[in-house]
């Protein structure tokens, strides 16, 4: 059979290719030719070839912020993953106890990263935050400005604080999804809550887990804002995560040709495992 | 010439700063993109890729789906997206890895593109 193809719809995606050129395209392309040459401003640029991409794979600042990121993300995701379900599991199905728990659960995701990050840094101070004043009451010697330790545990938690909603949630949405009948056969066959969860309510949550996953590595890994108005990266270098590494090197030293062979890098990670996630995802949707 | 910085693969610190002749295209508003011939080869590799996929999709339509050896279901676009991230990362690894030749960097992803068209 013939098909008439219709060509007249490709007008209609024509913004959309300008917009996308316009805001992602052009300044990828630029970083690109940024990234293999010099330059001190004015337009003037000297070719340094493959050099940069060399400096940073070598760069021992790199290979630490890389890994302090891999480290945050991958404590973000031990986290934030089982206390969403965790939380998602107790909420109410019906009731009055739905809208109070879900404005309660969207309201830290409503604030913008700015602002959490100040509202953290104030909270946390030493001496005068309830957080860091009631630690230190309590004899803990807290200072997130000074000890790299307390500074991560601090991040860390801002951070828990502000995105667990996000797991939480998507899980209710996935639980929510979960027909009655599945429950009344396992209660039939007498199976425990345990059996319950790991039989019938994970494999149900699978698909919103795997987004939430995703969703979640994507906005840790190139966390910036947050971590860049609670402790600006220090004490030292100690939560200088890539994002943050990254502007220091662009903005702070102007050192835009290194800057754009890093952000190469990190984009390609980002590619890397986004890709990996998302055939992870499609894996058993049966595309063809 | 569009791309400003046409010179600058033999710009080096010798040159650089020192008036040039400027050429027909020119263009002022595209000078902060720092646009050399290397680096716009690169796009224009990857325009023609593209090209090629969309006369391909044309001649066979469908985008011949299949699951391969990683156990996926891949059409043809899928790897073609794999192989161009395969070989970003085979020549970061040659950069970072080795001192040799970059082309030879080239020619190994090309060889694992053939294999990710075939096999994957």
């Amino acid at each position: 059979m013939n098909k008439t193809y219709n060509q007249k719809a490709w007008f209609f995606v024509i913004p959309v290719f300008v917009l996308v050129a316009f805001n992602a395209v052009v300044p990828l392309m630029t970083v690109v030719n940024y990234s293999f040459q010099e330059t001190f401003g004015s337009n003037v640029f000297a070719w340094e070839g493959t050099r940069w991409f060399k400096q940073i794979l070598h760069s021992e600042r790199f290979h630490a912020s890389l890994g302090r990121q891999f480290i945050f993300t991958f404590i973000i995701l031990l986290i934030q993953l089982p206390l969403g379900i965790a939380i998602a599991l107790t909420m109410p199905k019906k009731g009055w106890g739905v809208p109070v728990c879900l404005i309660l659960m969207s309201m830290p995701l409503l604030i913008p990263w700015n602002v959490v990050g100040a509202m953290w840094n104030i909270f946390a101070l030493p001496d005068i935050g309830f957080l860091g004043n009631s630690l230190n009451s309590l004899g803990f010697d807290y200072n997130f400005t000074q000890q790299s330790g307390d500074a991560w545990f601090t991040t860390i938690l801002m951070d828990v604080w502000h995105w667990t909603s996000l797991v939480v949630l998507l899980s209710y949405a996935g639980l929510n999804s979960i027909q009655p009948a599945y429950y009344q056969a396992a209660e039939i066959d007498g199976a425990s809550r345990w059996d319950i969860f790991r039989y019938i309510e994970l494999p149900k949550m699978k698909k919103v887990l795997t987004l939430a996953i995703l969703l979640r590595f994507m906005d840790s890994f190139m966390i910036y804002t947050e971590p860049f108005v609670l402790t600006g990266g220090g004490p030292g270098n100690a939560t200088n995560f890539l994002s943050l590494d990254l502007v220091k090197m662009a903005l702070g030293q102007f050192d835009l040709g290194p800057a754009a062979a890093m952000s190469l890098i990190y984009f390609l990670i980002v590619l890397l495992i986004c890709w990996v996630f998302y055939s992870l995802m499609m894996k058993n949707e049966g595309r063809t | 010439m569009i791309f400003t910085n046409l010179h600058a693969a033999t710009n080096t610190w010798n040159t650089v700063g020192k008036a040039k002749e400027k050429g027909l295209f020119d263009f002022d508003f595209i000078k902060w993109m720092a646009w050399t011939w290397p680096t716009a080869s690169f796009f224009i590799f990857i325009a023609v890729c593209i090209t090629v996929m969309y006369f391909w999709e044309k001649k066979d339509p469908g985008g011949n789906p299949r699951k391969g050896i990683l156990t996926l279901n891949t059409t043809r676009g899928d790897r073609l997206f794999v192989s161009l991230l395969s070989a970003a990362f085979i020549h970061l690894a040659w950069l970072g890895l080795t001192d040799f030749n970059l082309w030879i960097a080239s020619f190994l992803s090309s060889i694992f593109a053939i294999f990710v068209f075939r096999y994957v």
